[in-house]
């Protein structure tokens, strides 16, 4: 069976020969693939748009000392982003399944509904999960609003747990017994030691005042920066916030209604930053249109172009209905 | 094929089994509605679905709409005729228009004044034509719980849509939805038969799907699923342990109706038959398997093909299977090695609301309300059992189990208070503190549970009531409807007499300050949004809703007590001698409105008549305090009904309007004496009289 970095390469290449940008993991921790830049920002706004990376991800509260077989508190994420998702990207996703090894001929796929839904990045979708055999194996999301705000077009995200997959095509029950190489090096021989340090971490070591104080520094410093138009600069703060946050909870420093209040603050920061990268997207001109006119000509491709004189129109539309949900929004805390 | 047959098949990505058969219902409906309208009436309406296509079949449909003719209004008469009367250019050209002669226009006399008007023969459509233009509108227009856009402005609809098939007779019938172009193209399963092919007629269709494995009629599917776990549970030498939402479910998500059968470890089978059933259910939606009432250490569920030819279907389940029972066994041993009674105290960082206190605050009050529920009915030894069980009650949702299985919450206190050996009916008060959950549930079988459940929901909706949250339209986060339709089940089900009000006015008190509401105001919601429950409750079992509102106004919220007035009234009301009294009532009311309570003095009681409904009066009076007293509310009312005779003589010879104050103000006493009386058991100016005896009814 497939080795855990042969499946890594095995979809990055599917997916990079499928016209997507082969990228890297963001060098920042962040707790799902969805929130890199790339995605999260890139989704936003007429410019088409398609990348393959692996993203590590990191949930603390997750993490067991590498103890459990089975969970992780980081874990590697196979990410896709197809904007605008093209008609035929169920069946294509389909064949990335081929395409890693799988004989559908042997197996069980069904797609069974699971809406996603990111209150702290204000998106949504609708999609599914795919279940191979009764085995969650991937997350399948039409994103509808990312960062409050609606999306035309649509892109599609494909998430591969690619630790579970490896797991399951091997019928394996310990994930740190997986070939990391094959017939070479393990999982646990890469990772063991990562996860029982900050298990440590997380849970003993990590000192609550300096997660806080960065918290609140970072918080502040991403509206700093939005006032100076710096939005990718913002957007990684908001993501420093996030991450300790995750920490901050992990450690059991946050009361039930700490943190409802804490989710709030970095949900403000990521829908600022959504809104502030249209703009600047918009005041660019768009250069990825421009891009995609040269690169590519096919008939599938065209469809996007044809709206961007419509384009600005719907952003300013987009903004009206922004601020009117801001301004209920604010009546709301203010009732709180 | 048959005759003047209509099928569609829309192919898409898989919808969420929860909304197809709505849809399907749906556009049946619609389909069938417009096609009345044209007067194409179709003989048979079939639907089917599986979660990647929606299938409807018309059949008798007839070739074409049936010509028609249509009046149609032109020009008025001063402009379309001449002074010499010959039809003028405007005349001719409407004509021209409705393709008759002009000597054959007509008048009309409208409000407008006279018009000329013309009888057009207008020829129908063919039905092809029709359906071509109604089936996309119909399609676009389907209501979904939630819907998506796609691609670059496709939708809104439930998923992306990949192909339609639409044919008439066997010939396509031409339209184009989001993009998509109708023809006679369709395919099988997306894995295992991608080839497409035409089909040609409903029939047709289904043979060639068939043939994949692949049934579009949901109840055929769900038959032959659960025939096959049946027939699988009987050769792994048991039964199936039965549950009909699963198996709704499972045939809703596959269009093969496949069983694969898996084992777990014998080992799994020491948790609790709860956790079993729920781990399986809810992480693999998977039922389980029984013999002689113990489960057996296999599964089975859905998969949709129908045969598993290395094995790997059953190994990938199996596999899921054993990480998740693992799973269980962790939380179950963790959750074991602290007695309920230690856990006590983590409730009180479990918020119930952030306004109303923890869990713990609520255990509390609820040990109250027991207490006073308990003592009402007089039962010492329930009451300790409730009392006992309700400092359990919420102490499961500390618990891991709980936490990863929020359906098991209520039940798993009441295995781990079984496990520690707690009395049968103070686990089982904890067993099944959340009873019932739907209309189909039954209310909780022992007393015990039956107060904790009573005063675990009345707490709720208090506090809640309490802080001017009512429930608005479709917005009831709080499931406070639900709580009080528990309520009412339980007392009215139970036989729970005691009077829920003085329990909803202690459980106010027992908020002490914590509440917004002053303590009257919030009765003043509580009563009615409890009756709500009750009209509804009562008016499905068949009651009328002016002998529930009769009772009500008497009996208060004593449920058991207020249905037994409703059902004494509900016997009656059709006896003419009733109906009299209820008439006699109403115009005692009339004439005693706004009139200040008066003395009855026996020494001014003046004419015969006044002295014999005196003395009947203190007949019925005894009458009826005694069968009140032991809850002969039939008995009462049959006394009551007599009353009238008596009364009608009274109107009829004494005047009680007198000019002497004292004669007429002993007079109005006696009236309000009577009235007092009258109403015990039920409020008789409710009662709705029907016309043909009502004549007097506002005398």
């Amino acid at each position: 069976m497939s080795s855990f970095q042969d499946l890594a390469l095995k979809l990055s290449t599917f997916w990079a020969e499928r016209g997507c940008v082969y990228q890297q993991p963001y060098d920042l921790e962040v707790g799902a693939g969805t929130m890199h830049p790339d995605t999260f920002l890139r989704v936003l706004g007429p410019e088409p748009w398609r990348t393959v990376y692996v993203q590590p991800s990191r949930r603390p509260a997750d993490a067991r000392y590498g103890e459990n077989p089975f969970r992780l508190g980081k874990h590697y994420q196979l990410q896709v982003i197809l904007k605008p998702a093209p008609q035929d990207v169920q069946r294509v996703y389909v064949d990335s399944l081929e395409a890693m090894g799988i004989d559908l001929a042997l197996h069980d796929l069904r797609f069974e509904e699971d809406n996603w839904e990111a209150p702290t990045l204000g998106a949504w979708g609708l999609g599914w999960q795919v279940m191979l055999d009764g085995m969650e194996i991937t997350q399948f999301t039409y994103f509808q609003q990312a960062g409050g705000i609606e999306l035309e077009p649509i892109s599609a995200e494909i998430t591969y747990g690619l630790e579970r997959i490896t797991m399951f095509l091997d019928l394996s029950r310990n994930v740190y017994e997986v070939d990391w190489v094959e017939s070479g090096v393990k999982y646990g021989q890469v990772r063991h030691q990562d996860e029982v340090e900050f298990s440590k971490y997380y849970f003993e070591t990590a000192n609550v005042e300096f997660l806080r104080a960065q918290f609140e520094g970072n918080e502040a410093e991403s509206a700093r920066c939005l006032e100076a138009g710096l939005v990718l600069p913002a957007y990684e703060c908001a993501l420093k916030c996030s991450h300790q946050f995750n920490v901050l909870d992990a450690r059991g420093a946050v009361s039930v209604t700490e943190r409802v209040d804490l989710i709030k603050r970095v949900r403000r920061l990521a829908v600022s930053c959504a809104q502030a990268y249209v703009e600047t997207r918009e005041a660019l001109g768009y250069p990825l249109l421009e891009t995609s006119a040269s690169d590519k000509g096919t008939g599938k491709e065209s469809a996007p172009r044809k709206r961007v004189e419509k384009k600005p129109v719907k952003t300013r539309a987009a903004k009206k209905k922004k601020m009117k949900k801001k301004s209920a929004k604010a009546e709301t805390n203010g009732e709180g | 094929m048959a005759k003047g047959e209509f099928l569609l098949e829309v192919r898409c990505e898989e919808i969420p089994a929860r909304m197809l058969a709505p849809a399907l219902r749906e556009l049946g409906t619609r389909v069938f509605e417009e096609l009345m309208a044209r007067r194409l009436p179709p003989t048979e309406i079939e639907t089917g679905f599986t979660p990647r296509r929606l299938v409807l079949a018309l059949t008798g449909l007839p070739e074409r709409e049936p010509d028609r003719q249509e009046d149609v209004t032109g020009p008025p008469v001063s402009v379309a005729f001449g002074e010499d009367g010959s039809p003028t250019s405007a005349a001719v050209g409407f004509a021209k228009r409705c393709g008759i002669d002009p000597s054959q226009l007509e008048r009309r006399e409208t409000p407008r004044g006279e018009y000329v008007a013309a009888l057009q023969s207008i020829r129908g459509r063919a039905t092809s034509e029709v359906l071509a233009e109604l089936t996309p509108r119909l399609l676009a227009g389907l209501t979904w719980p939630k819907s998506m856009r796609w691609a670059t402005s496709q939708g809104p609809w439930a998923r992306p849509i990949h192909g339609i098939v639409a044919l008439f007779q066997g010939s396509v019938v031409p339209f184009e939805l989001f993009g998509i172009a109708s023809g006679q193209t369709t395919m099988g399963h997306p894995v295992l038969s991608p080839k497409s092919f035409d089909v040609s007629s409903f029939e047709d269709y289904r043979k060639r799907l068939a043939a994949n494995g692949i049934e579009i009629d949901f109840e055929q599917r769900r038959a032959t699923l659960v025939k096959r776990m049946k027939a699988a549970a009987t050769a792994l030498g048991g039964e199936l342990v039965d549950d009909e939402l699963l198996l709704d479910k499972l045939s809703s998500i596959c269009a093969i109706p496949g069983v694969v059968e898996g084992r777990f470890d014998r080992s799994f089978l020491e948790l609790p038959r709860e956790v079993l059933i729920a781990s399986l259910r809810d992480h693999q939606s998977a039922l389980t398997v029984q013999s002689r009432g113990k489960l057996l250490p296999v599964f089975l569920t859905v998969m949709d093909r129908l045969d598993d030819p290395e094995g790997r279907v059953r190994a990938g389940n199996e596999w899921v299977v054993a990480a998740r029972l693992a799973d269980a066994r962790f939380f179950y041993a963790e959750d074991c090695k602290r007695p309920l009674a230690d856990r006590a105290v983590d409730l009180e960082n479990l918020s119930f609301h952030a306004r109303l206190g923890s869990y713990a605050d609520k255990s509390e009050r609820v040990v109250e309300l027991c207490r006073l529920i308990g003592n009402a009915l007089e039962l010492e030894a329930e009451t300790e059992e409730a009392v006992e069980a309700a400092r359990l009650l919420k102490i499961d949702l500390t618990t891991e189990m709980v936490k990863e299985f929020t359906s098991l919450q209520g039940m798993m206190g009441g295995v781990y208070a079984r496990t520690e050996g707690h009395p049968e009916p103070v686990w089982k008060a904890i067993y099944e503190q959340y009873q019932p959950t739907s209309t189909s549930d039954p209310v909780p079988s022992a007393i015990a549970s039956r107060i904790v459940g009573l005063a675990d929901r009345v707490d709720t909706i208090v506090g809640i009531l309490g802080l001017g949250l009512v429930p608005t339209g479709s917005k009831d986060p709080f499931g406070l409807r639900r709580a009080a339709q528990g309520v009412v089940r339980i007392a009215l089900e139970g036989e729970m007499e005691v009077d829920l009000d003085l329990v909803a006015a202690k459980a106010y008190q027992c908020y002490e300050d914590r509440l917004d509401l002053p303590g009257e105001e919030v009765l003043a919601t509580w009563r009615p949004f409890l009756f709500d429950r009750v009209r509804h409750i009562l008016g499905r079992e068949g009651y009328a809703y002016d002998e529930i509102e009769a009772a009500r106004v008497v009996g208060g919220s004593n449920l058991p007590d207020l249905r037994a007035r409703v059902d004494a009234l509900n016997k009656i009301r059709q006896e003419p001698a009733f109906l009299d009294v209820v008439l006699a009532a109403k115009r005692i009311a009339n004439i005693l409105r706004d009139t200040p309570e008066k003395r009855l003095r026996e020494e001014l009681l003046a004419e015969e008549a006044e002295m014999i409904l005196y003395q009947a009066y203190v007949g019925l009076k005894n009458d009826v305090d005694r069968s009140e007293a032991e809850g002969q509310y039939e008995h009462c009312l049959r006394a009551i009904a007599k009353f009238s005779d008596v009364l009608d003589r009274f109107f009829v010879e004494v005047l009680v309007m007198d000019e002497n104050e004292d004669l007429r103000n002993n007079r109005i006493a006696l009236l309000q004496a009577i009235q007092r009386t009258l109403s015990r058991t039920a409020a008789l100016t409710e009662v709705v009289v029907e016309k043909k005896s009502g004549e007097s009814a506002n005398a």
